[in-house]
Formats: structure tokens, C-alpha cells, sequence
């Protein structure tokens, strides 16, 4: 279980304080899919650095299965990314010089997966083995992205707005790919995303503006990705 | 403006470069000018033979020294301005894209032929300054009479003002050449990865093994400047030691100092357009949970076999250069100790070598810890 405990987070100078999270409490059961929905500003990203592990808070505790991440040394930290998380980013943030196989295998290494190809099966992309990702579309680069974070096994998968770079129709072939892997193998997903109908994809919703939570609700039935509006 | 003075001023590196390589050319060349004058008044055998050894001397020099300096600063220039071309292809690619053409931006570009002014405008000053001592020091048998140090305008012009506006031609002409790509290619920041090596690609390597592969492959020019720099470094040191015999102590020195100096200079450059280069790459190892050091060694490893051949070839080269001086240059000299190659001189070089190239490494692989992830996403 994650648990994060009165969460702060502040940048800037000293003269210049802008607070980003004010005292954020929030549960994720392990398994669970859970959206964290806000509009632009509202820090909904920064705490998604902040619990998985990317950013230190300024205060406040996050607890993995009673671990508080914050104490932890810089060499632990990277451990435990090692070992507990996987991302994906807007961005894709793929390796440009390495084949779509490598950059999937950065992530399958560090979990000695030997079977990392099952999930370039499992996103569609075993025929772009050996294709860089200069040759690929968005879409594709972010399929890749999605099988290099799972291909480390993780605990958690954390999104940050992973479908804000695509269009509809791919965006919706990305969610779809998600979900079943997310059925099939029981990770933990936190998405962040401004999209209000994504929000209907997950178990949990919480709502953040202006570095606070404002709304945390269970969806009672769950869409899927061709269900949902755009 | 794209280009302006301040990144001119980030061109540290080539105006020492090219501050050395004008020192040296001043001395000798401005000694080459000037000995003729006393041609005349030299009546001994020995002073004549003194002459001519030293005339050929000047020549050698300016030939081997000057050239590769002049080589070198021009290798860094056009790698600095590929390098900054590929930082700033964004901009680039904004102002072709709103009707900007190629020679318009490049002309730009011409700003970094600054450095090399400056850098020239010290050597030549320096070396002026200097001249009276290295004139008394040529003539240390005192087999010549008095030789007064002149100054030479179309020296300064050939040796200042040529090199910057040739530099600056340069700079614009190849920043010309690498805006000649579609605008597409600009705004994407496309690199031209090499892709023959797909089908290597497919044998079983770890994604570590790979990556180091890939880095080295990825970026050839960086290969050359460490190769460069290990060849410079075992080059001039050993031959500033090994031309104890043959040569001044204070000819050793200036050689030793410019090889250190050029050294570091390519070692400074060349490392840390690694880590440039490789910022995203490290970023997200460390976002994916690679320790520091495996981030370090996959970016800086693989070039470490480059910097011993250059080592290697460096060895090679100041002794068949030192060999063939002696026996074909200076054969006619008389009491000329005979050269042999050092091999103490050249196991402390390797010795010294690698101590500091891997200080070097480590000081490198520190900077790699303190990179913060979510700097360099906000960057992208």
C-alpha cells in the first residue's frame, strides 16, 4: 500500500515561496488504478514526483508498505525505483540511438526479464523489433514506452499525462493496451491527466487544484478505453 | 540573433588553443625573420653551422607545432559549432521555418572566429613580450653578435587577423553546411544515427553493453578528440623528456607545457560534450534505477580504449619524428647525442597518464550524481 502522509511541497526562493502540495493525505491499495485528475497548475504532477520517488518533499511522509521513501539515502532511492516503480512520461523520453528491443530491455535488465519480449508482443510492436525510435509514430514510441516501464516488473506504474501527446485514436489504443496488461499482471497504476473522461477508466479518482485535494471518489462502474468520452 | 559574442566566450578551449600555436609560431618565425640580418656578420664555421641548425630548426618547429595547434583549434571550432547546431536546433529550425534562409543564419556564426582573435592577439602579444629572452637564449654559445628584436606588421596581420577571419569563414561556411537539412529534421533535433549497424543490433548484448556500443558509435568526433588528446599528451611529454639532449631545457618546457595544455584542453571538451550528449540517457537510467556508477560507466567506458591507442600512436610518432630529425635533419651537425627511444620516460608518461585521465573521469562521473532528473525534464 502507498500512503502518503501531509505532503508538502514548495519552489522557490525564500522571499518567493510558491506552495505546489498543501498537507496532501492519500491511500492507494496495491492493484488499484488510480487517476489523479487537475487542471494545469494545480500540482497534481509534482506530487506524482513526489510519491513516486523523483522528488523529495519539504515535508510530509510517503509510506510503501510502512517504508517511508522520504528518509531513504540517494542509493536507496534509486534501489527502490529499481526495484518498485516503473514511468511513463508525456514525453516518452526514449533513448533515440537505441532499437525499440534495447530500449525495452533498458528497463527488462534491471529485473533480469529474460521473457521482456512477451510484452513488445503484448503492445503490438514485435514486428518493430529493430526499428529506432526516430522511425516510429507517437503512438508507437510511447507503446514503447509503456513496454520498456512494464518490462522492469514494477510494483506501481506511474503515468504522467501519457496520452497528452497523442491523438485520439492512438491515445485510446494506449489506454486499451493498458488496461489489459494492468488485469493480466496486478500492478499498481497512478495516472496523472487533466482529461476528466479518462477518470472513468480507473477504480479511484482524486481530484487536486491548488496543491490540494479536493475530491476523492471509487468509480462504481468502471469504462473501458472505446467506452469513454474524448 | 541566434549567435551571439557570450557563446564566442564559451570557446575558451580554442583561443588557448590557438593562443599556444601563435605563441610558438611568433618566436620562431619572428627568429627566422630577423637571423638573415646577422648572416653577414657571422665568421666562425660553428656560427654558420649554428645558423643554418637553427633556421632548419624554426621551420620544423613552426611546421610540426604550429600546424597541429592551428589543426587542432580548427577540429574543436567546426566540433563546436556542429555541437551547438545540434543544441540549438529548435531555434534554428523556428527562424528557417518563419522564411529565415541558411546563409542568413549562419552568417551569425562568424562570431566564433572572435576566440580566435583573442586567442592569437595573446600569443602573439606574449610571445613579443617573451622575445628578447628567447633571442638571448638562441644565441646561448654566444657564437652570433647581437640580434635586436623587430617587429614585423604583416607577421601580426598573418599570424592575428588571417587566422580570425579564416576561423570566422570557416565557422560560417560549415554552420552553412549543417542548416542545409530540412526544416523538419531541425525542429526535431534529428540526429544522424548510423543505422548500418542493425543487424549487429540483433545479437544478444545487455542493454549496458549496448548503450556504451552505441554512445561511442553515435558520436564519432568525440573518439577522435580522445584519441587526439591521449596522443598529444604521450606525444609532447615524452618528447619535451627525450629532447633533453638534444634541445634547450626551456625548447622542452614550451613543448611540454603546450602538449599538457592541449591535453587537457581536448579532455575537458571532449567529456564534457559527453555528458551533454548524454544528459537525457543518464537522467532516465537514473529515473529507471541505474546506479551513478553504471551510468558512468556506460556513457564513459567505451572510450577508454581510444585513449590508449592514442597513447600508443602518441609514442610512436614523437619517436620516429625525434628519429628522423636527428639522422636526416641534423646529420650534418656535429657532437649531436645520438637518440634512443626512453622506455623509463615512457612507462612513467603511461603511468601519469592514466592517473590523470581517470582523476579526470571521476571528476566527470561526480557531475553525472549531482544531475537532477526533473531538471532535465523540464528542459525537454
Amino acid at each position: 500500500m502507498i500512503e502518503a502522509n501531509h505532503v508538502e511541497k514548495s519552489f522557490g526562493s525564500r522571499e518567493n515561496v510558491y506552495p505546489v502540495l498543501k498537507g496532501i493525505d492519500v491511500k492507494i491499495q496495491d492493484g488499484e488504478f488510480v487517476v489523479i485528475l487537475g487542471a494545469s497548475g494545480s500540482g497534481k504532477s509534482t506530487f506524482l514526483n513526489v510519491i513516486s520517488g523523483l522528488e523529495r518533499p519539504d515535508g510530509g511522509s510517503v509510506l510503501y508498505d510502512g517504508l517511508d521513501i522520504t528518509k531513504l539515502s540517494d542509493r536507496l532511492l534509486t534501489a527502490f525505483r529499481k526495484e518498485t516503480v516503473g514511468f511513463i512520461f508525456q514525453q516518452y523520453y526514449l533513448l533515440p540511438n537505441l532499437t525499440v528491443d534495447k530500449n525495452v530491455r533498458m528497463g527488462a535488465d534491471l529485473a533480469s526479464n529474460r521473457v521482456y519480449r512477451q510484452i513488445i508482443d503484448a503492445v503490438g510492436l514485435s514486428d518493430k523489433l529493430h526499428k529506432y525510435p526516430g522511425e516510429l509514430s507517437g503512438g508507437e514510441q510511447q507503446r514503447v514506452s509503456v513496454a520498456r516501464a512494464l518490462a522492469k516488473q514494477p510494483k506501481t506504474l506511474f503515468l504522467d499525462e501519457p496520452t497528452g501527446a497523442l491523438d485520439e485514436q492512438t491515445g485510446r489504443q494506449l489506454l486499451d493496451y493498458l488496461c489489459k496488461l494492468h488485469d493480466e499482471y496486478r500492478f499498481t497504476v497512478v495516472m496523472v491527466t487533466h482529461n476528466q473522461n479518462i477518470a472513468e477508466m480507473a477504480d479511484t479518482v482524486i481530484r487536486m487544484n491548488s496543491g490540494k485535494i479536493i475530491e476523492s471518489y471509487a468509480n462504481a462502474a468502471k469504462k473501458t478505453a472505446y467506452e469513454i468520452g474524448w | 540573433m541566434v549567435v551571439g559574442i557570450k557563446d564566442s566566450v564559451k570557446l575558451a578551449g580554442i583561443s588557448i588553443v590557438s593562443c599556444c600555436a601563435v605563441f610558438v609560431c611568433t618566436l620562431f618565425l619572428n627568429y627566422n625573420i630577423d637571423l638573415p640580418a646577422i648572416k653577414g656578420r657571422i665568421t666562425t664555421e660553428a656560427g654558420m653551422a649554428m645558423f643554418d641548425a637553427q633556421v632548419l630548426t624554426g621551420k620544423v618547429v613552426v611546421c610540426v607545432t604550429g600546424c597541429c595547434l592551428v589543426l587542432t583549434s580548427a577540429v574543436m571550432l567546426l566540433f563546436y559549432v556542429k555541437n551547438y547546431i545540434d543544441a540549438h536546433g529548435k531555434e534554428l529550425g523556428i527562424l528557417k521555418a518563419l522564411g529565415y534562409s541558411e546563409l542568413k543564419i549562419a552568417r551569425h556564426f562568424w562570431v566564433f572566429g572572435v576566440s580566435v582573435l583573442t586567442g592569437c592577439a595573446i600569443g602573439f602579444a606574449a610571445a613579443f613580450l617573451y622575445l628578447p629572452d628567447f633571442y638571448e637564449l638562441q644565441n646561448e654559445a654566444g657564437l652570433f653578435p647581437e640580434l635586436p628584436v623587430q617587429f614585423h606588421p604583416l607577421l601580426a596581420f598573418f599570424l592575428i587577423v588571417a587566422p580570425a577571419m579564416v576561423f570566422a569563414v570557416l565557422s560560417v561556411l560549415y554552420a552553412y553546411g549543417k542548416l542545409t537539412k530540412p526544416v523538419l529534421d531541425l525542429l526535431r533535433e534529428k540526429r544522424e544515427y548510423n543505422l548500418k549497424y542493425k543487424k549487429e543490433s540483433t545479437k544478444e548484448l545487455s542493454f549496458l553493453q549496448d548503450l556504451r556500443r552505441n554512445t561511442v558509435r553515435s558520436k564519432k568526433s568525440l573518439v577522435f578528440f580522445v584519441t587526439f588528446l591521449s596522443f598529444c599528451f604521450s606525444a609532447m611529454v615524452q618528447m619535451s623528456t627525450s629532447m633533453k639532449d638534444l634541445s634547450s631545457e626551456a625548447m622542452g618546457f614550451l613543448i611540454f607545457a603546450i602538449g599538457i595544455i592541449l591535453a587537457f584542453m581536448t579532455l575537458f571538451l571532449s567529456l564534457s560534450s559527453v555528458v551533454k550528449g548524454n544528459t537525457k540517457t543518464i537522467a532516465m537510467m537514473k529515473v529507471f534505477g541505474y546506479e551513478n556508477t553504471a551510468c558512468g560507466r556506460a556513457v564513459f567506458s567505451g572510450y577508454r580504449p581510444f585513449s590508449y591507442l592514442g597513447f600508443a600512436l602518441g609514442t610512436v610518432y614523437q619517436y620516429v619524428l625525434l628519429k628522423l630529425t636527428v639522422s636526416v635533419l641534423f646529420k650534418d651537425i656535429e657532437n649531436l647525442p645520438e637518440y634512443r627511444f626512453d622506455y623509463k620516460v615512457c612507462a612513467i608518461t603511461f603511468v601519469v597518464f592514466i592517473l590523470v585521465y581517470e582523476m579526470v573521469m571521476y571528476s566527470y562521473a561526480r557531475q553525472i550524481r549531482k544531475l537532477s532528473v526533473k531538471h532535465v525534464m523540464m528542459e525537454s
